[in-house]
């Protein structure tokens, strides 16, 4: 069983380092990889659509991603170590997060509950759990980001960091760390 | 107010058509009363400083953005992350305005990424004036002479009249293009085989699993 934990450079605090370690310990019978990025490491997404329509399901900007997107789509869980800025993702974690892009199709279609969206590319993704932290958030962004990460996205977990030790692995415990049908977006 | 700061935050290239800066022009002619400049996020990061003065300078600031993976691009969250630690908590009487569009028909999966925009003027010290949520984004460029775009940038011109208004706000106004969701999604899925056919691929190779290899990946 592989585990793929993404995070970022530029917000490694005490609760990145005590969340890591809970992190770890919580998937400890698991083949564990990190990846930390940084500024300057992957590109942003230019929305050019090229990962759909010229070479499916890759991304055109030759850097790291490729090997990221890999990573992560052969792991059984993916860890995101999210600083929530502004109550979303910071803007490293989100370069990484919108060039998941290429890992769904074009298409568009109705989801049970009326939304649209695109569907899966492949029949099965890791299982998706986001932690969120961060000094300058308030109640408010905590919120907003359990909105952002749950509202418009299935099978993904989702857990803002209170500072109580334990959370995170009674919340490990809780759910189900294999593979997921279909393709949280 | 005086003086109104557009951001145009849209990652694509200035070779291909984006609808934020198309509404960042459109904003600019509709808010003539205004002293108003354009910001163009992609090239600001180039130096950023510059931009941020400018930004600093400005009664208000107008971000216009396509929504990426519900909420802002990761190019917007850099720019914007940057700009708070370059002004601290020191936003004090300015005003932030936020347009979003999605390519999507439904305006309300704009919802998170106008609060987003609450919380970048809340960090910073500035008072959030209002939102404007645009769905079927794409729509406006490429089908903007038919009566259902007309209608929407009518709507939208109206939104834009209640800025220099300075008018108590904090709301959002939800544009809905109303273009039959049923066409639009046949359209769109035509228009994504076509292009994939444009480049020379089958309509089998548009499913590609490029990541599959070693598979792991069911």
């Amino acid at each position: 069983m592989k585990a793929y934990i993404l995070s970022d450079m530029d917000y490694r605090t005490e609760a990145y380092t005590r969340l890591l370690s809970e992190v770890k310990e919580a998937l400890r019978c698991f083949e564990i990889e990190e990846k930390p990025i940084g500024r300057g490491d992957i590109h942003y997404c230019v929305g050019c659509f090229g990962c759909w329509v010229k070479t499916p399901g890759e991304c055109l900007i030759k850097d790291d991603i490729a090997n990221i997107n890999r990573k992560m789509m052969n792991s059984d869980v993916v860890v995101y170590l999210v600083p929530v800025v502004f109550g979303q993702f910071s803007a490293n974690i989100k370069y990484a997060l919108d060039r998941w892009l290429p890992n769904m199709l074009p298409f568009f279609e109705t989801r049970k509950d009326g939304s649209t969206t695109h569907p899966p590319r492949y029949e099965s993704y890791p299982r998706q759990i986001m932690i969120g932290y961060g000094g300058n958030s308030d109640n408010e962004d905590a919120a907003l980001f359990i909105d952002i990460t749950k509202k418009h996205r299935s099978d993904v977990e989702v857990l803002i960091d209170s500072g109580v030790k334990g959370q995170v692995s009674k919340m490990f415990g809780s759910i189900s760390l294999k593979r997921v049908c279909g393709g949280p977006l | 107010m005086k003086k109104l700061v557009i951001i145009s935050a849209s990652p694509k290239s200035s070779n291909d058509p984006s609808v934020s800066m198309y509404l960042a022009r459109m904003a600019r002619n509709r808010l003539s009363s205004l002293e108003s400049e354009i910001i163009n996020v992609r090239q600001a990061l180039q130096n950023s400083v510059l931009a941020f003065e400018t930004m600093k300078s400005a009664d208000a600031l107008l971000i216009i953005f396509p929504l990426y993976f519900y909420c802002l691009p990761g190019m917007l969250m850099r720019f914007l992350e940057d700009y708070a630690g370059f002004i601290g908590g020191n936003g004090n009487l300015q005003k932030v305005y936020a347009i979003v569009n999605c390519g999507f028909p439904d305006p309300e999966i704009n919802n998170e990424a106008i609060s987003v925009v609450k919380s970048f003027a809340r960090h910073i010290g500035a008072e959030f004036g209002s939102g404007i949520s645009i769905d079927s984004g794409g729509i406006l460029l490429s089908a903007k002479d038919t009566p259902f775009v007309k209608k929407a940038i009518k709507t939208i011109n109206e939104a834009l009249d209640t800025i220099p208004a300075n008018q108590p706000s904090g709301g959002v106004f939800a544009i809905n293009v109303n273009f039959p969701k049923r066409l639009y999604f046949l359209a769109g899925n035509f228009g994504w085989r076509q292009a994939a056919k444009k480049n020379g691929l089958n309509k089998r190779e548009l499913y590609k699993k490029p990541y599959q290899s070693n598979g792991s990946v069911r």
